[in-house]
């Protein structure tokens, strides 16, 4: 088995780059849409026999065992060659919490069957009434025999429709003095007559995020996973790389260069006022990266990040949407027309991008709860 | 190590109290303090070991201009290490002046700038021949403090570097206060005795390196105005109580305070990676684009951080007597020296397209 870390930054990258360069499908790359697995299936068997389905896991659970540093290296070759996260809610949330907390028959049970996507796992965090605040929760899992009942609904659960088992924070005791208190993480099969899926048509036409009901569905008790109640703090501990990730310039810097390119096939470029914007855009994408890189030094010298990196996420998803604004504003006339708009011999669907930019501001804990941590967590500001 | 001497040494000075007093006074800066900064080597930051400086290059330039910026020290620093110190290490490193400087003996103001019939910048006219100047120039930084000026006027055979001391005959200094209350001005020379220090095109790139190393150099000042701008605010909403609370528990004010937050982050990020690049590019076209980046971003920090400030303290941020006021005044004068934020968009994209054409 390879260990990873001890190449160089740089022959490692040169090892992934090399490997998406050659291996992934061309016609995946980019996708404007989240995929069934049917869609990417093909790929996922790639990489499942190069080992590298699971980056981030130790190698001993079938991982590629990255430490932040080389796994930064890794997300960042994956989205620049356009390579799709695939149905990775298993890997990126599951697996993590199963190795951190779960028994060792979960994890037998369990980790083959997400590196193998047999099980395609879906999230089951945000209720109509819990968003961000999200220990409001109220679906409750009642202990019955053998198994939990569970009772309520969950909603944004991305992808649903096409997954095969939810993991889900639940209220298990509903009379704690506090909220946060009384939450267990579940795991339960989709395929039940007590699970109903409905979908939700998004702004943009998709339909990638759904509804989930459930009435008396039943899971087996070996499905907590962790202690009965303690499902908030170990929701919490799962977020910490996530927050550096959130906060990639990636999304922005690829946004800037459809950007450019469109507007110089439209001629923007002639207006001092468009120029000064783009100027003001792209200056706040280099100055971005200049943050994230610090941010991910720390990471690479085996520091914790603090709570202050929720700003990589504010800054870059409104810069996100502001250069997504300038590219509806370069479209003119055209700024309101669905689909790819031809300019030259390039293809920008200016609508597509708009649209993806909006909820990046409101996802992974909206840009306001975001600066009420980095108000209290930072700057130490009361109440 | 530099950043903890720098900040002792200004802190044991009295940090912005001194500045303030210096200003009520007379507004130029305390030749003992200049003295004192010679001693810790700050002026030759940049200057090579072989010509009698510390030989660090421009990121640690950026690291005491930062300090500079955070106790809106009047001393001329950025003035000598990029201007000044960055002309004559460039032109005539082994000239007696530079000893000088370093050792903060002396004080020099560069002169390049020429000010057209609608008061706005025109093209250089100013003369030097026969051992004279002739002409004039206008926003000269350190004017009312400077023992002499480093003039950059047209020569018989091209541009020329001159030394017109402060007292020379028939030079006129006009001086206009600065809202910081430094004094910026404007000379005349009619047949000025000045001495020739270097001729020729070299001049010319020395003096537009020297403004890039200038410009990027303020644009960390900036940074370190910002960075005490934003403390001294978040430690006066925290303690400042209206409706029986501090007005920092408002979630309003908190959002604010965070979005400044933010700025000052980024602007410290970009600035300080962009010194570090310029001290290993030597395409002088891609220092001045970086140099342009760093002071966008430092200059629309800075502005916008000190003027939240005010609104965050309230009546009191508009009165002379809370020190948040220096820090704004400090960055207007900065943020309109050597080209605002708008200006350094306009030249930082001109060069990007440039760049994009070559390629």
């Amino acid at each position: 088995m390879t260990d990873w870390n001890t190449l160089s930054d740089a022959e490692f990258r040169k090892e992934v780059r090399g490997f998406f360069e050659a291996e992934y499908p061309e016609e995946l790359r980019n996708l404007p849409h989240r995929p069934k697995f049917a869609e990417i299936e093909h790929w996922h068997v790639k990489l499942h026999a190069k080992g590298w389905v699971a980056p981030a896991w130790p190698a001993e659970f079938g991982g590629m065992g990255l430490n932040a540093a080389k796994l930064l290296i890794f997300y960042e070759e994956q989205q620049r060659w356009g390579v799709n996260r695939g149905r990775d809610m298993g890997i990126q949330m599951v697996g993590p919490l199963i190795i951190k907390f779960g028994t060792q028959d979960q994890k037998d049970y369990w980790l083959p069957r997400i590196l193998s996507c047999e099980d395609i796992w879906c999230q089951g965090y945000s209720e109509p009434g819990a968003g961000s605040d999200l220990a409001n929760l109220r679906t409750r899992a009642e202990a019955d025999g053998k198994d939990f009942v569970i009772n309520g609904q969950k909603i944004w659960t991305t992808m649903a429709h096409d997954a095969s088992h939810i993991f889900m924070l639940v209220r298990t005791d509903p009379d704690t003095p506090k909220k946060q208190q009384g939450i267990s993480f579940l795991l339960a099969p989709m395929d039940q007559a007590g699970v109903d899926v409905r979908t939700i048509t998004t702004l943009s036409g998709e339909t990638e995020f759904c509804e989930v009901f459930f009435d008396n569905a039943r899971t087996p008790k070996e499905n907590l996973v962790g202690e009965l109640n303690k499902g908030w703090t170990m929701a919490k501990a799962l977020l910490s790389f996530e927050r550096i990730f959130i906060g990639s310039p990636s999304l922005a810097q690829n946004a800037l260069v459809q950007l450019e390119s469109f507007a110089r096939g439209r001629g923007a470029f002639d207006d001092p006022v468009f120029r000064d914007r783009f100027a003001q855009a792209a200056l706040d994408v280099e100055d971005h990266a200049a943050l994230y890189s610090r941010f991910a030094d720390q990471l690479k010298r085996g520091e914790t990040l603090g709570a202050d990196v929720s700003m990589l996420k504010i800054w870059v998803t409104e810069c996100f949407q502001r250069i997504t604004e300038l590219m509806i504003e370069a479209a003119g006339p055209d700024g309101g027309t669905i689909g790819p708009l031809q300019v030259g011999n390039v293809n920008v669907d200016v609508l597509a991008s708009f649209y993806k930019a909006r909820p990046t501001t409101i996802y992974g804990g909206s840009n306001e709860i975001q600066r009420n941590i980095l108000s209290k967590a930072v700057l130490g500001l009361p109440g | 190590m530099l950043r903890e001497s720098a900040r002792t040494l200004f802190e044991r000075a009295g940090s912005a109290g001194r500045s303030r007093m210096l200003r009520d006074a007379e507004g130029g800066w305390d030749a003992d303090m200049v003295r004192e900064l010679a001693e810790a080597g700050v002026f030759g930051v940049t200057v090579p070991e072989e010509n009698g400086g510390l030989g660090m290059g421009l990121a640690a330039g950026g690291v005491i201009a930062e300090e500079v910026g955070r106790v809106i020290a009047p001393e001329p620093v950025v003035m000598t290490v990029g201007l000044s110190l960055g002309l004559l290490r460039r032109l005539c490193p082994h000239h007696a002046l530079m000893e000088k400087i370093i050792n903060g003996e002396t004080v020099l103001a560069a002169a390049w700038q020429e000010r057209g019939p609608n008061g706005g910048p025109a093209e250089a006219s100013c003369r030097y021949a026969d051992g004279k100047l002739t002409g004039g120039k206008a926003w000269i930084v350190g004017a009312s403090g400077a023992q002499g000026f480093l003039v950059v006027a047209e020569g018989d055979a091209g541009p020329v570097l001159v030394l017109a001391e402060a007292t020379a005959d028939a030079l006129s200094i006009d001086k206009r206060t600065q809202a910081d209350g430094s004094s910026m001005g404007e000379l005349s020379f009619s047949s000025t005795p000045a001495e020739q220090l270097a001729e020729g095109p070299a001049v010319r790139d020395a003096l537009n390196e020297a403004i890039s190393d200038a410009t990027a150099l303020t644009a960390a000042e900036l940074v370190g105005v910002s960075d005490s701008a934003f403390e001294i605010t978040l430690e006066y909403i925290k303690t400042r109580e209206q409706f029986d609370k501090p007005i920092g528990s408002f979630q309003i004010i908190q959002h604010r305070a965070v979005d400044l937050n933010v700025m000052r982050e980024v602007a410290q990020a970009g600035v300080r990676e962009v010194l570090a690049q310029m001290d290993s590019e030597t395409d002088p076209k891609r220092r001045a684009k970086l140099a342009s980046r760093a002071k966008a971003r430092a200059a629309t920090a800075a502005k916008k951080i000190t003027r939240d400030a005010i609104q965050l303290h309230g009546a009191v941020g508009y009165t002379d007597e809370f020190d948040i006021g220096l820090y704004l005044n400090r960055a207007l004068v900065l943020s309109a020296w050597l080209g605002d934020d708008a200006y350094h968009r306009r030249i930082w994209f001109d060069a990007r397209e440039e760049e994009g054409a070559v390629q």
